[in-house]
């Protein structure tokens, strides 16, 4: 039933631009590329800067020396600790200083900072800062932080604690004592970067004593105030100017340094400057999402209804604390609003460790909250005998219903979000079918729309003006991430005025400008916002009203205003007068006025004591998820066949922008659970970029099913709540409780790994398991690090060679110190920024004719190391005659990738676990060198076992046609299911006799070892297929796998890989083989 | 070192301040066309994507002394005496976008695909949109936009 009952009278025919899917606000610009971000500006005279961060996680700081940086030519200003106002600040709990003073606390923490003319200057001169240090022992853990004698990392947080508190509501002894199932369980979450595709960044500006920030903050206000505190100087000196926002999500609501440092070096320059992190620089130094270890325990009565809930909670702070101390709040208190909790407990502590600070992320603590009690619901129902999607519907709260932290439920559809996320998920016919490795997951998450933190207010501020030239003005200082806030704002004030939505815009949020917000935080944008809007319009529709009944000279409530025009209640057309006539004469005249509404809006919320207890929102958004998935007994991999997503947000103001928003939220939490992670040592990402750290992309998201509730909140514009953040929080519970429906296995540690799966099947398969202590990794971003030349920046000019001829080539390669440029993983430039080392000369060999040439030679083919992976695919005779080849390539990525990889690029280096060479190798493929002794052609496999001489340049491979009844196949086994190396890749060819026993059998099975392995398949030969027995021929691969433990397996993970996907590789090629007549 | 190619159907010419100057700096810093974003620096995210001779290119990796001679397209220069190419409107359509930052990306990708088949199979969008990240949109309404610039073409007559 609908409840659109409550709606306005004003709106009773029907609303004419709320609901529908207007062209976004921000469309054209975005989708031009005119769209100003604020790496896109440039002043003039801007310098670039750079910033030199702390290798050592713990550390005294004995002296810096920036002598040989002040000196270079370009560098403008060097600054340090010595440089800043000394000034801890942060917004609740001071504790961060702009640049070190005498002490760093991660790795990642800025110690000095360079502006230089050009980006490459800057970067070069912090490589030139000498800074000595004299390292600490740290804490990387929550157990190392809260051991007894922990080193502190901040001397004045005694046990690291930089937080807690804790609360009883109701009776909880008395509820679990009521209770006849009780089911309790402890979950830890994980760090995970908001990995926005712009970094954060700033331009910063002095105009004598002012300074101007362009900065990509969702917090235009709030990052004023904090970085006034920052920089020393009262408020009124800095002006924050927002810049188009790629992406928030949390991560760019002014915690950082950056814009903090680059005001700094402008102040100290007398220039403009630029400061934008690098990739690398968002994972060391933003502040990604909080982890936390939450242990609870739950109450129920025989028939499902919850009796009590328990919780301690301990979150990893990081080494400064920035919003954790309100994220602790969130993630103890928000859940007990989403169930009838009659009874609730809590004890929460926030904890500094020696890592990356952690922060705001979308869902705000919640998601780490809803792993664990949403997986304790799904535990319960099991131990109940109650379909889950039972249990949840009958606890859910209603309207009416208030928390025991006096939440009020004013509109919740809880039990319609899972009504409807179970019908679009096919909930009860999927149940019937239920077979083993398939299963179905329900988690559900409430979130609020605004939250009292800042102060007693949570209010919105704006002016709507309706102009001279009959268009109106929206006037806030609230801003766009993204999200939609300006084309949702726009069609809340063109339907509450009366103008056609193309009719209004919208101004960029200006400090100097606007009036005070709080800004994009706790998806309070649409409700907070949109209400002040709302109220600003409907100010300026009375006036524009009261105007036009003096030119009409006809009491208000005869007059209306339609698509901009103005006129008499069905009056003729030409009675009408367009708005701009109406507004003109009312300025032009004398004592005229300009129309002008200004609409205040305060959340209708209390401010939380210590305790948390407190309506802390004036509204509450629900939401539903259901997953479900197939989880692979061999491999522990999950493939996530479908979700469905169903919000409670009220009305919903943008359908296709809604949708949007709660898919958006959906990937994120995949990405959360599955996909995000890296490895660390010694407090240190190993490998901070889109590398070992990947973002699920597209070909990785499942069938979703998006939905809306029938809803409408009292007190939303329009009957609207938010939804920015409520799509993500119950994700990874759903997924993990689909996978213990699956098969049984119940994951507490995000991520969800295949590993963890698999070991949890077959723990057999890791008795003989040793465990060695981590090594520091080799060679990339982290050597870099920890030697001190972060920067990667090459310290000379690198020649290029483009040599015409080979003949030529070969003798500039024979020289030395030269490096082919030949694309793709191993590109020259890729490596060199990944951490190899960096060559003189840089020798592009693509345009050598006898390189680029694919030549048929006795049937089989020459393929010249110069083509690229895309040309060679596109060779029509590839896929049927070599299709392990042709998979091979299909597997290195997509077309651009493909187009810009070549067949040196990708054999050349000799790397064990590239797709082609693998595939190669089981083709028995050749490879062809040139030196400037001659030519020579021999086995890929002598290749791998002696490496190329040093004046040995890979001019060709060579693979032969394949006999009669062969077949072939390729397989990656990629578990995140995003383009990188695989855990494992293999490659098999088998050949059959017309009867169909095996004639010839090869297996290559690659990244275990620093070659390709080739299984000894002697064994099969002569025999009919039996998959035992080519199981069995593969499995002495196990023992002879020499894998590296890294992010993408243990190393006995990968050595029982080596055996399944070898073997589901080879049974492929033989039934491929059996196919050929 | 000079290098002179045709960007946006333009002649345009650049000293490379090195031998190892990256075509997306070369857009971005010498020739303040900032529409091409940058996003990883390593090929990864796809954010960077520019036409080059036809074929999808990741800028951040691609040595601009190589584009001497060539033909590169970016989103500045797809958009014909202010009426938006069929890609362009296709995202707007679909409400296939938020923050922005990744769409020239996307649209590059796109556009690549869509000009040499106008009629692509749903394998075929997902394999390209799926060589570039998004951060915002979760990519369904991404891949409803390559849906509806192909049904935008046909309804033209162009496919």
């Amino acid at each position: 039933m609908s409840k659109q009952i409550l709606k306005d009278p004003k709106f009773e025919s029907g609303l004419l631009v709320v609901g529908k899917d207007v062209p976004r606000a921000d469309a054209l610009p975005k989708v031009t590329g005119a769209a100003q971000y604020v790496a896109d500006m440039h002043l003039p005279g801007m310098l670039h800067a750079a910033v030199l961060r702390s290798p050592h996680a713990n550390a005294k700081i004995l002296s810096i020396d920036t002598s040989a940086a002040r000196t270079m030519p370009g560098v403008k200003a060097v600054i340090t600790g010595e440089d800043t106002a000394k000034r801890k600040w942060g917004a609740f709990r001071p504790d961060l200083y702009p640049l070190a003073i005498g002490r760093v606390r991660y790795v990642g923490d800025e110690v000095a900072a360079v502006a230089a003319t050009d980006p490459e200057t800057a970067r070069a001169a912090i490589d030139k800062i000498v800074v000595q240090y004299e390292p600490l022992p740290a804490v990387f853990s929550l157990d190392e932080a809260m051991a007894p004698g922990a080193p502190l990392v901040h001397d004045d947080a005694a046990g690291n604690i930089a937080h807690e508190f804790a609360f009883e509501r109701g009776d909880v002894d008395a509820g679990f004592k009521a209770s006849d199932v009780v089911v309790e369980g402890t979950w830890d979450s994980v760090r995970q970067w908001h990995s926005s595709l712009e970094t954060i960044g700033c331009v910063a500006q002095w105009n004598s004593n002012r300074v101007t920030m362009w900065c990509n903050t969702q917090t235009p206000f709030l990052a004023r105030g904090r970085y006034s505190v920052a920089l020393g100087v009262p408020e009124a000196q800095v002006r924050v100017i927002q810049t188009e926002v790629g992406g928030g999500f949390g991560g760019k609501s002014g915690d950082d340094n950056c814009s903090v440092i680059a005001a700094i070096l402008a102040r100290k320059s007398g220039r403009a400057v630029k400061l934008i992190h690098t990739r690398e620089e968002e994972f060391l130094a933003s502040h990604p999402r909080m982890p936390m270890r939450y242990w609870v325990r739950l109450g129920f009565s025989k028939a499902g209804k919850v009796l009590a809930k328990e919780i301690r909670m301990w979150a990893d702070n990081g080494a400064y604390t920035g919003k954790s101390q309100a994220i602790l709040g969130a993630a103890t208190v928000r859940h007990d609003a989403l169930y009838k909790y009659p009874n609730a407990r809590a004890k929460s502590t926030l904890l500094y460790t020696n890592l990356v600070p952690t922060g705001a992320f979308r869902g705000f603590g919640n998601p780490s909250a809803d792993w664990a009690v949403e997986q304790a619901w799904d535990l319960a129902a099991e131990k109940l005998g109650i379909d889950v999607v039972d249990l949840l519907r009958m606890n859910a709260v209603v309207e009416g219903d208030v928390s025991p932290h006096n939440h009020k439920i004013t509109s919740g559809e809880l039990r319609q979000c899972i009504d409807k996320a179970a019908d679009l998920i096919q909930w009860k016919e999927k149940r019937k079918h239920k077979k083993d490795g398939h299963g179905l997951g329900m988690g559900c998450s409430i979130h609020v729309n605004g939250r009292r933190s800042f102060g007693d207010w949570d209010g919105s501020s704006a002016i709507v003006r309706i102009n001279e030239d009959g268009r109106a003005t929206i006037i806030t200082g609230e801003g766009e991430i993204g999200q939609g806030t300006y084309t949702v704002l726009k069609q809340i004030a063109a339907e509450e005025l009366g103008l056609p939505y193309e009719d209004v815009d919208i101004t960029r949020p200006d400090t100097d400008v606007h009036p005070h917000s709080l800004g994009a935080l706790a998806s309070r944008v649409t409700y907070v916002a949109g209400n002040a809007v709302k109220r600003a319009a409907a100010e300026a529709n009375k006036q524009l009203m009261a105007a036009a009944s003096e030119q009409f000279k006809k009491p208000v409530d005869e007059l209306t205003i339609i698509n901009g025009q103005i006129g008499p209640k069905n009056g003729a057309e030409s009675e009408y007068k367009p708005v701009s006539a109406v507004v003109r004469a009312n300025i032009y005249k004398r004592g005229g006025e300009a129309i002008v509404g200004v609409g205040n809006w305060d959340n209708p919320s209390e401010f939380p004591d210590h305790s948390r207890f407190g309506n802390e929102s004036g509204a509450y958004n629900f939401a539903a998820q259901a997953v479900e998935v197939d989880v692979d007994r061999g491999t522990g991999q999950v493939h996530l066949k479908e979700i469905s997503a169903v919000v409670d947000c009220g009305t919903v103001i943008h359908p296709a922008a809604a949708q949007g928003q709660v898919e958006g939220a959906v990937v994120q939490g995949i990405g959360l659970a599955m996909i995000e992670y890296f490895d660390w040592h010694q407090g240190t990402p190993t490998d901070p970029q889109y590398i070992d750290y990947p973002l699920p992309s597209a070909d990785f998201i499942p069938k979703m099913h998006i939905g809306f509730a029938d809803s409408y909140e009292p007190s939303g514009p329009f009957g609207a709540k938010g939804l920015g953040e409520i799509g993500l929080d119950a994700i990874p519970a759903a997924i993990a409780n689909a996978i213990a429906d699956a098969v049984g296995v119940r994951i507490h540690t995000l991520p969800i790994t295949a590993e963890k799966i698999h070991r949890a099947l077959h723990p057999e398969m890791y008795a003989d398991e040793q465990k060695t202590p981590a090594q520091p990794p080799k060679g990339g971003v982290w050597s870099r690090l920890v030697t001190g030349k972060p920067s990667g920046t090459r310290p000379f000019k690198p020649e290029l060679l483009q040599p015409k001829s080979l003949d030529e080539a070969v003798k500039l390669y024979a020289e030395g110190d030269t490096a082919i440029v030949s694309g793709g993983m191993s590109h020259a430039i890729r490596r060199e920024r990944t951490g190899y080392p960096q060559a003189k000369r840089l020798m592009v060999v693509s345009r050598i004719p006898d390189l680029l040439a694919i030549t048929n030679k006795n049937n089989g083919l020459q393929i010249g190391s110069a083509v690229n992976q895309q040309t060679l695919i596109e060779r029509p005779e590839l896929r049927e005659r070599w299709t392990v080849l042709a998979e091979s390539l299909d597997a290195a990525g997509h077309t651009r990738v493909r187009g810009m990889t070549t067949v040196g690029g990708s054999v050349g280096p000799l790397i064990g676990g590239f797709d082609m060479p693998v595939a190669l190798v089981a083709l028995n493929a050749r490879v062809v060198t040139a030196a400037v002794e001659g030519r020579k052609t021999y086995a890929l496999t002598e290749a791998f076992d002696k490496r190329f001489a040093k004046d040995e340049m890979l001019i060709a491979v060579e693979i032969d046609a394949l006999p009669a009844r062969s077949g072939s196949a390729f397989h990656k086994f990629l578990p995140r299911g995003v383009m990188e190396t695989p855990t494992a890749n293999a490659a098999a060819v088998v050949t059959l006799d017309a009867s169909g026993k095996c004639i010839a059998a090869r297996l290559a099975v690659g990244a275990v070892s620093w070659k390709p392995l080739i299984a000894d398949l002697s064994a099969l030969f002569g025999k009919s297929f039996d998959e035992a027995a080519i199981r069995a021929a593969v499995k002495p691969l196990r023992e002879f796998a020499q894998p590296m433990a890294n992010v993408r397996g243990s190393a006995m993970y990968k050595r029982n890989m080596a055996v399944e996907i070898g073997a589901r590789t080879l049974i492929r090629a033989w039934q491929r083989a059996a196919q050929q007549k | 070192m000079l290098i002179k190619f045709t960007l946006n159907g333009d002649p345009a010419e650049v000293h490379l301040k090195s031998a190892d100057r990256l075509l997306v700096d070369v857009l971005r810093e010498d020739l303040q066309m900032t529409g091409t974003k940058h996003g990883c620096g390593i090929g990864a995210c796809g954010t960077c994507t520019v036409i080059v001779d036809g074929a999808p290119v990741s800028s951040c990796l691609q040595l601009a002394a190589l584009c001497d001679g060539a033909n590169v397209r970016t989103i500045e220069g797809l958009d014909q005496a202010g009426v938006l190419h069929t890609v362009q409107q296709a995202f707007i359509n679909k409400t296939a976008l938020q923050c922005g930052i990744c769409i020239p990306g996307h649209v590059m990708q796109c556009v690549s695909l869509i000009e040499k088949n106008p009629n692509p199979s749903d394998e075929e969008i997902r394999a390209s949109a799926d060589s570039v990240y998004c951060r915002c949109t979760g990519y369904v309404k991404i891949m409803d936009a390559y849906r509806e610039a192909a049904a935008l073409l046909k309804k033209a007559g162009k496919a």
